[in-house]
């Protein structure tokens, strides 16, 4: 059992630009996902009964589908449906950005609807407008109460991408595999992959943690 | 574009045998990942210090990497360690349960700490021991207030039972893309594969709701 | 002041007939009413017999099924925008206080007159301090809620209601939700206010306060005003059988003040 680590060495820049493209997948999805997300958690709550509806299936859909399926679902079936051709890059961040989008939906709206009545309610009897209420006193409420849980989306986000290795997306799982295949080293480059992710998405997680602590609700 | 339901019917066999490899894969990774979670649960409750921080290092390592990965250095990295071959299934279920304790045992911990302290004072002032107050009085509590979020976790199990595709683990989302690849037509066998699983996690998700708004005046104190 | 005297002030509320169905069920079943300028009205009642329900419809935070309320002469309006500029002349106060959490009680009480009536922030800042120090919380002024007791909380509440210079201040169940020690702090407060002459509806549990402050009390039943009248009436000589029921279930024997 010999153990030659100087194939992670040697292929440090594949590695790097691999890791640049899971930062790059997680960044632009998070970018289309939070303002669609908002969309559709303002159709569920003030939209009229048809549309409520519609926005309800998609986040009910999206929440019980295994993401990986998504990703496949996407590569074989969009192409034909809308008669684009997609790269696979593309194609990922299209099937992250449905998952994530139906996530953040749900998280947007049960953290405004988190938010008491009385709230509403007390600021109205002080004769502002709904909109004033709403954007001065419960907006600032249920940001705090949204911000730790988007945290974590965010970084389930980042492990997310690894899925999108199955589309041949030239990020850090196919690109560590792919080296593996080459070289035959497969512990020294799984053990690699392991422990690139874990250095990137370990300050992640703390930084999660330390977002709850900071936003902590008490009543 | 013709929808072509032939290839579901004729194989069917083929897919309903990836379904129970699914649930056998949830089920089996679940219930181990509830034991393990427990353990290392009590572990960073009442364990030495040196415990503690070897459960604090696994739970933050466990979130930050991927199951994917866990699951793919299990099969191919693990064997090369320690000279055992391993089967695909072995190795999913050994990647996931390593995986989700992790979770479990946050939820564990959680869920214990946030039963009022109160209760444990009014036990120990009824003479029990702290074995007992855990087992009779706080648990219990906890359990209830555990639910929503462990309901939460059996649907990510079943949602990653899909990623042992990818060590060609014959479940579900791996005998779909067998199918789709050698009939050529993807549409229909992904199609059913996302009916199949969302009509397994959808009454799962639900189901846990309602058990819980049930349940849920147990465990106020 | 005694009632008759306020009796020739103006009726600043009108309530007739008023009527509110929640579904099947009526909360409120034909209630007559009026407030006059500078009156302490305070209503009583078993829990879910319509008090609350009354108050949330005079500043239409709950629109009314029949009936007519009038507020200072005129009908509340239906249009949204001229509802806005009847509540800014009546302040309420919760029993579950509601206040802004995420603002510290100074900006609690500046948030309206900055947000609805366009003040300037030094001006509004001012005074905020001005009504933290009428009920006796000068030093409370950079905390936020959750660093206050009950009873401070809801006198941060009063005053938050009362920085929009209302014309009719509307209480619901303002002690309720406090402890015995710190509901005293806020029934001063709030017949401080009485005495200089606020106009005043009251949800309240408190009789003692009804007795003392009150210059018209109603008792309610199922959704009606079984009686009203004079404190000295309601609670030393009432004349219906269910007031007389409600005040001994209280524990409340004849005056003993």
């Amino acid at each position: 059992m010999n153990f030659d680590w100087s194939v992670v060495g040697a292929h440090r820049d594949a590695l790097a630009a691999a890791t640049g493209t899971t930062v790059l997948l997680t960044v632009t999805t998070m970018a289309i996902a939070v303002p669609c997300g908002i969309v559709v958690a303002s159709l569920r709550l003030y939209a009229w009964a048809p549309l409520r509806a519609i926005a309800t299936a998609y986040v009910e859909l999206f929440r019980n589908l295994p993401l990986i399926l998504v990703v496949y679902w996407a590569f074989y079936v969009l192409p034909i449906a809308t008669d684009l051709r997609l790269s696979p890059f593309a194609t990922g961040i299209a099937a992250l950005a449905l998952n994530v989008t139906a996530y953040n939906a749900e998280t947007f709206r049960a953290g405004i609807g988190s938010i008491r009545r009385g709230q509403l309610e007390a600021a109205m009897a002080l004769g502002m407008s709904r909109t004033q209420a709403v954007r001065r006193i419960v907006l600032p409420q249920a940001v705090r109460r949204i911000l730790p849980v988007l945290a974590s989306t965010w970084v389930s986000l980042f492990k997310d991408t690894s899925l999108v290795s199955v589309i041949a997306v030239t990020e850090l799982a196919y690109v560590a595999m792919q080296i593996r295949a080459q070289t035959f080293r497969v512990l020294e480059m799984l053990t690699a992959m392991a422990a690139i992710y874990w250095l990137l998405g370990y300050p992640q997680a703390k930084l999660v943690d330390w977002i709850q602590r900071r936003y902590a609700v008490t009543e | 574009m013709t929808f072509d339901l032939s290839v579901i019917t004729d194989h069917w066999r083929f897919l309903a045998y990836g379904i129970g490899v699914t649930v056998a894969l949830a089920a089996a990774s679940g219930a181990a990942s509830l034991a393990l979670g427990f353990v290392v649960a009590l572990a960073r409750l009442f364990g030495p210090r040196w415990a503690k921080h070897a459960v604090v290092l696994y739970i933050d390592s466990m979130r930050a990497v991927p199951v994917l990965v866990v699951m793919v250095w299990t099969f191919f990295a693990l064997p090369i360690l320690t000279g055992l071959t391993m089967r695909p299934f072995a190795a999913a279920l050994i990647g996931l349960t390593v995986h989700l304790a992790a979770y479990a045992a946050e939820i564990y911990r959680a869920g214990i700490e946030s039963v009022r302290p109160g209760q444990t004072r009014a036990s120990l002032a009824l003479g029990m021991s702290r074995a007992q107050i855990l087992r009779r009085i706080v648990l219990p509590q906890a359990l209830v207030r555990m639910l929503p979020a462990f309901g939460s976790l059996l649907s990510v199990t079943i949602k990653d039972t899909a990623i042992a595709s990818v060590i060609a683990v014959p479940e579900l989302m791996r005998q779909s893309e067998t199918l789709a690849g050698q009939s050529f037509q993807p549409i229909e066998v992904y199609s059913f594969a996302m009916l199949a699983y969302f009509l397994i996690l959808f009454p799962v998700t639900r189901g846990v709701d309602r058990l819980y708004r049930h349940v849920a005046h147990l465990g106020r104190s | 002041m005694s009632r008759r005297a306020k009796e020739n002030g103006a009726k600043i509320i009108r309530y007739r007939g008023v009527t509110k169905r929640y579904g099947a069920f009526e909360a409120l079943s034909g209630v007559d009413l009026d407030v006059h300028a500078g009156e302490v009205v305070c209503l009583i009642g078993p829990s879910g017999s319509g008090k609350s329900t009354l108050l949330r419809c005079t500043n239409a935070l709950e629109t009314i099924d029949g009936g007519e309320i009038e507020f200072e002469g005129a009908q509340l309006p239906r249009d949204e925008r001229a509802l806005r500029e009847v509540r800014r002349r009546m302040g309420m106060v919760f029993q579950s206080f509601e206040l802004f959490p995420h603002l510290t009680a100074l900006h609690n009480i500046a948030e309206a007159p900055r947000t609805v009536l366009k003040a300037r922030r030094a001006e509004a800042e001012d005074r905020a301090r001005a009504m933290l120090a009428k009920v006796g919380l000068s030093d409370k002024a950079s905390n936020y809620p959750a660093a206050l007791s009950g009873g401070q909380q809801q006198r941060v509440a009063i005053a938050r209601a009362l920085a929009m210079e209302p014309d009719v201040m509307l209480f619901d169940e303002p002690t309720s939700a406090l402890d015995p020690e710190t509901i005293g702090e806020v029934l001063s407060v709030m017949k401080a206010l009485a005495d200089e002459g606020m106009t005043m509806v009251v949800v309240t549990h408190e009789m003692t306060f009804a007795r003392r402050v009150g210059d018209w009390v109603a008792v309610f039943d199922a959704g009606r005003i079984v009686e009203q009248g004079p404190p000295r009436q309601i609670f030393d000589a009432p004349t219906t059988e269910r007031t007389r029921d409600f005040l001994s279930h209280l524990g409340w024997h004849g005056a003993t003040l």
